[in-house]
């Protein structure tokens, strides 16, 4: 028997209900950015391999070149390439603490022992600690992204 | 290999790339400042020093390890087929050693190569 | 606010190419829960709506759907609660549509099948020629109680990010129970169900989003029970079992035959 709507019939969410966590809980939303952050930082740290090679002039160079290392510098040492820089530290940030509270929360470190449950019920692996955790991660994140732009724009450090 | 056992390898390159990067960023970007932390001559001496080396090399492979290996974990909840899973384990191995190898070409080349102008 | 706006995703996969929503409009009264919207609508506006349904108390978790964007049960949601001026129902995302608002829940099952939901023993004999009943202290029950009242009704694993893309995940539902059977005192499958958690699409493949606890009708929060799976699974022992549940209790006389 073939169905008229068999393709919308299996109802698979696909990587819209993989990557969309819009009518759902914070550690939801956290799950969803800690995915995003997690291959831009990749990215960054696959072009950052590329850009440190030139230190050593590049992928045919032979050993520490300052002309080659000058020339990398006049592309990225810019506005533009600090500004790359600055992101890069906010989606670091947040992926490294909220990790953190990942891996605590995996291993049981700050999760609550099961019991019998009361109306109204609430979810114990849902907790404050959890709530606070991820706020913490934006928090940081938002800290080292304003060092990062004081640090590259404003000559601090 | 067991899939606890490459969590358990997430986990603890995880927890080693939150210092290494740590340690990284604060070396690059709060110790000194800026433009010197970058300048040729600072990185140079960076190389000569082989625990600073070290520590480059160690976190090269720890970030790409954990970095691939979520990629892997990503990609295996794309596509569930046979072959699917079976190059993305492949792939894995195969993009960590590249990039492993190219980093490490760089570390070496920078302790060992001859410097030029 | 006197009469409401009900909006129904009505699809046919027999007939009809894609869903489309239907709108109705239904008197308001107080108390009133999507369910009775929905019963409303179909026994007053439209004979053809395909909803399941049947206890109308939260116990039997047939009337799953997906109300104003998020998976709840029919019945546990009042219309009140949902705030705006409109309802919308939709089927459970993640399950085959069967029409309307009736999804198969079929792979759901299978799935919670497949990772024994039940007590594995290993005296055959006793099982064979029972003497007395397997009996549990209640400190021990308390250990998995939560996880008992799982009504089966498939909101947690419609919810789940991974079950939108990864078809071989066993979803929360299953691993919460995967959990509530290692951990029973009764139990001796212990290493047996964490093999079966340990795959490349197992235990692992969950990465605490919570919805599955934030949208569970219940209280029986699956993450919670899969957090506490993983370092069995780490370690690929199982749980030590504190009581003596391995053994056939002598049950308080008059209790048992």
């Amino acid at each position: 028997m073939s169905l008229v709507g068999e393709e919308r019939a299996k109802n698979k969410r696909g990587i819209w209900g993989w990557l969309n966590p819009y009518h759902y809980n914070l550690e939801r939303w956290a799950y969803t950015f800690q995915r995003v952050t997690g291959v831009a930082v990749l990215l960054y740290l696959l072009g950052h391999l590329g850009d440190t090679s030139f230190f050593v002039g590049g992928p045919t160079g032979t050993g520490p070149s300052s002309s080659s290392w000058s020339f990398i510098g006049s592309i990225f040492e810019n506005s533009f390439g600090h500004l790359i820089l600055v992101l890069v530290v906010l989606v670091l940030t947040f992926h490294g603490v909220n990790g953190i509270r990942l891996i605590l929360s995996e291993f049981g470190l700050i999760m609550k022992k099961p019991s019998g449950i009361e109306y109204p019920y609430r979810p114990k692996s849902l907790g404050s600690v959890q709530k606070s955790l991820v706020w913490v991660a934006i928090a940081a994140a938002v800290v080292a992204a304003l060092w990062t732009y004081l640090v590259l724009f404003e000559g601090m450090g | 290999m067991k899939e606890s056992r490459l969590m358990l390898i997430q986990y603890a390159t995880a927890v080693l790339a939150l210092a290494l990067v740590a340690a990284h960023l604060i070396m690059q970007g709060v110790i000194l400042p800026y433009d010197t932390a970058i300048s040729f001559n600072n990185i140079l001496s960076i190389y000569q020093n082989w625990i600073y080396a070290g520590f480059l090399e160690a976190l090269l492979v720890v970030v790409l390890v954990h970095g691939f290996n979520g990629l892997r974990i990503i990609l295996h909840e794309w596509r569930q087929t046979a072959p699917w899973s079976r190059w993305v384990d492949l792939g894995t191995v195969a993009a960590v050693a590249v990039a492993v190898g190219y980093g490490t070409r760089t570390v070496i080349l920078a302790v060992f190569g001859g410097v030029s102008g | 606010m006197s009469e409401f706006k009900l909006a129904v995703q009505r699809f046919d996969p027999l007939t009809d190419a894609k869903p489309r929503l239907a709108e109705y409009t239904v008197p308001m009264r107080e108390g009133m829960t999507v369910l009775d919207a929905l019963l409303y609508a179909r026994d007053y506006l439209d004979h053809s709506i395909a909803l399941r349904f049947s206890c109308r108390q939260a116990s039997c978790g047939s009337c799953g759907m997906k109300i104003n964007g998020r998976p709840r049960l029919a019945c546990y949601t009042q219309v009140e609660e949902l705030g705006g001026e409109k309802v919308v129902a939709q089927p459970l995302d993640n399950f085959a549509i069967v029409k309307d608002l009736v999804t198969d829940l079929e792979s759901f099952f299978t799935k919670h099948k497949q990772l024994m939901p039940y007590v594995l023993r290993s005296d055959a004999q006793e099982l064979d020629h029972p003497t007395a009943e397997y009996l549990m202290k209640p400190e021990e029950l308390k250990k998995v109680l939560q996880f008992t009242y799982c009504i089966k009704c498939g909101l947690c694993t419609s919810a789940c990010p991974t079950v939108a893309m990864d078809v071989k995940f066993p979803g929360p539902q299953a691993m919460a129970q995967a959990y509530r059977y290692l951990m029973d005192e009764r139990d001796e499958g212990g290493e047996k169900r964490l093999e079966a958690l340990d795959t490349a699409h197992g235990v692992w493949r969950c990465h605490f989003a919570g919805s599955c606890s934030f949208v569970c009708p219940k209280g029986v929060d699956p993450a919670l029970g899969i957090q506490l799976l993983r370092r069995h699974v780490l370690s690929g022992k199982a749980p030590r079992k504190q009581g003596e549940g391995a053994k056939v209790w002598s049950a308080p006389a008059g209790s048992t035959k």
